[in-house]
């Protein structure tokens, strides 16, 4: 089976001066959802466009279920579908009228056009408003139009760019809830863009993280969060200090990488804190130490990301933010 | 047959656009109604202009409504650029529709609000006391030549957009195409009355064409030269629909 994306060594260079991407090669497989986490300006949304047939790479190869987006451009045109990271809906229509005119262009006929804007309506939870202008719509509602135009052809592939960018957390939510239904039903694969830890954590399959260009790590959120080295689980004991000897016994364990001695309390670097509990706990008991109080402490995502791009995310994340809004202003 | 069925949808949209909104419209109209209200009657009085036998401000009105509708059709360009902005042209050029379906649709969609312009304008002439040839056919042409050529100013716009980076940039650019395709044509005054050189830059202006067929058909009767001008239209629109679409790739990237 085709894999859903394909990239080798993609590279763009805009005017021949500005590197937006510097060798990216990835894949991603049919039905998964993937996300692509970075901060403003590391060459997301030039990625995706050149995915999505929009531009055409420097040099390198892409292809889109076995097609390539360059020479084999409507083809993939066919399979996919795309939300951009600005607004994509006409706002002095109706919610129902834009999805009439998308629903025209994709080629939907006729005798369906009804009943899939009905359905896409219902998915998205736009039936009460579909006949108000878009204009009296929140950013939420928007969105979500938005997301019901990319459903109208069952897609092979969906393209997002930043799909919850400048949303409040509640809808964002229901955005991805009504996202995952549709994934599952259709078996739809998901390529999204984002630069919240949070989102690409919560709801992607795979993540690649990019920054300045390049892909700097892959996995799965568990897996790149793994990879830091582990995670911690800190005790804190009742009464007496532990002895020596028994830290010694307790680095000697499979399942510990390290153990720190911190007051009154332990910390124990471990591969998998949830497997590592369990165990723990039991030679604890044995050893007949009893204890007031177990937390884990788990690297984030930021974590994942201050390794592999020596930065962090969410500092840059914070003016990228201002300087979106102020895009937006300025652009009514 | 799908590029046409998507220029046909796009001309739907802003069918539906002007249906919730037409303020805009009705804003426009007043100044083209300025011009056969108040300058026709009165530079009419002064008879220095050779219009033949037609009053001035009947002389002047296909001229008027030519030079509003290309307005409307050239700051159509505007809705570009700001579609640019926001994602609506990204997501456009993700569908299956051609490139080039687009561009010449979207021009020719401007054609929807040029018309209803022309709507407005012709019952406040038929008020004003401006006399038009009673005959349906040459009025159903005429509107068709003003449809057809605002999809070729309309193109004009789109190339220019392509080269403008700014909304702001834009307005002033547009004022600075229109004046002088109004000025140097024979909406105001016959050809033959300019200096040569004007006359000769109006021989190559589709604004005189334009005018010089609708005025035939509403105004005069005299339509010996509609081939000609249908002609030049075409070539006109064509010319455009070319150069925007190939200019095109420079609005996306």
């Amino acid at each position: 089976m085709d894999l859903a994306v394909h990239v080798e060594d993609l590279v763009k260079i805009y005017d021949g001066k500005v590197k937006a991407l510097d060798g990216v090669s990835l894949s991603v497989e049919p039905g998964k959802s993937f996300a692509l986490l970075g901060p403003n300006g590391a060459g997301k949304t030039t990625f995706m466009r050149i995915l999505t047939t929009q531009i055409r790479p420097t040099s390198g190869r892409a292809s889109v279920f076995g097609f390539d987006v360059v020479h084999e451009g409507d083809k993939v045109r066919r399979l996919i579908s795309y939300v951009p990271q600005e607004m994509s809906v006409w706002t002095d229509i109706s919610g129902y009228e834009n999805l009439l005119i998308y629903s025209k262009i994709f080629g939907v006929p006729k005798d369906k056009r009804e009943r899939i804007i009905g359905e896409v309506l219902e998915q998205m939870g736009l039936t009460d408003v579909k006949n108000d202008l878009v204009r009296t719509y929140s950013g939420g509602m928007i969105r979500r139009l938005e997301i019901a135009c990319a459903m109208l052809i069952k897609p092979r592939i969906m393209f997002l760019d930043e799909p919850t960018i400048g949303l409040d957390p509640g809808a964002r939510k229901s955005v991805w809830e009504r996202l995952n239904v549709f994934k599952r039903e259709y078996g739809v694969t998901i390529f999204f863009n984002t630069h919240y830890m949070d989102e690409a954590d919560l709801y992607s399959d795979e993540i690649a993280i990019i920054n300045r260009g390049k892909i700097v790590a892959r996995g799965t959120a568990e897996e790149l969060k793994r990879s830091l080295g582990g995670e911690m689980i800190i005790l804190e004991l009742k009464g007496t200090d532990v002895k020596q000897e028994i830290i010694q016994e307790l680095r000697n364990t499979d399942f510990v990488l390290n153990v720190f001695k911190e007051g009154r309390g332990l910390s124990i670097l471990v591969k998998d804190a949830e497997r590592a509990l369990p165990q723990l706990i039991d030679l604890m008991k044995n050893w007949n130490i009893s204890m007031e109080r177990i937390s884990i402490s788990k690297p984030t995502l930021d974590d994942v990301f201050l390794k592999y791009a020596g930065e962090r995310l969410e500092g840059k994340e914070r003016i990228g933010e201002i300087m979106h809004m102020r895009r937006m202003i300025k652009g009514g | 047959m799908e590029s046409l069925r998507n220029m046909l949808v796009m001309i739907e949209l802003e069918v539906r656009r002007l249906w919730h909104d037409r303020t805009e419209m009705y804003t426009r109209a007043i100044q083209p109604i300025l011009w056969l209200a108040i300058y026709g009657p009165v530079m009419g009085r002064i008879r220095g202009i050779p219009t033949g036998n037609v009053p001035y401000t009947d002389f002047i009105t296909p001229g008027v409504i030519i030079q509003s509708t290309t307005f409307v059709s050239i700051f159509y360009g505007f809705t570009i650029v700001w579609e640019r902005d926001s994602g609506i042209l990204k997501k456009l050029l993700v569908t299956p529709a051609s490139r080039y379906s687009i561009v010449i649709g979207r021009s020719m969609s401007s054609g929807v609000r040029a018309l209803f312009q022309l709507l407005i304008i012709l019952p406040v002439a038929l008020v004003i006391g401006v006399r038009f040839i009673p005959n349906p056919a040459y009025f159903m042409l005429a509107f068709i030549i003003v449809f057809l050529s605002s999809g070729g100013f309309a193109a004009i716009s789109i190339l220019i957009a392509s080269f403008m980076k700014t909304r702001e940039r834009f307005m002033g650019i547009g004022q600075a195409i229109v004046m002088p395709l109004f000025f140097a044509s024979n909406a105001l005054y016959p050809i033959q009355i300019m200096p040569p050189v004007l006359r000769e830059f109006s021989s190559i202006n589709p604004l005189s064409y334009v005018v010089d067929a609708v005025r035939g058909l509403i105004i005069t009767g005299e339509i010996s030269n509609l081939p000609l001008d249908i002609v030049a239209i075409t070539i006109f629109d064509v010319i455009m629909f070319i150069a925007a679409s190939v200019s095109f790739r420079r609005i996306i990237e």
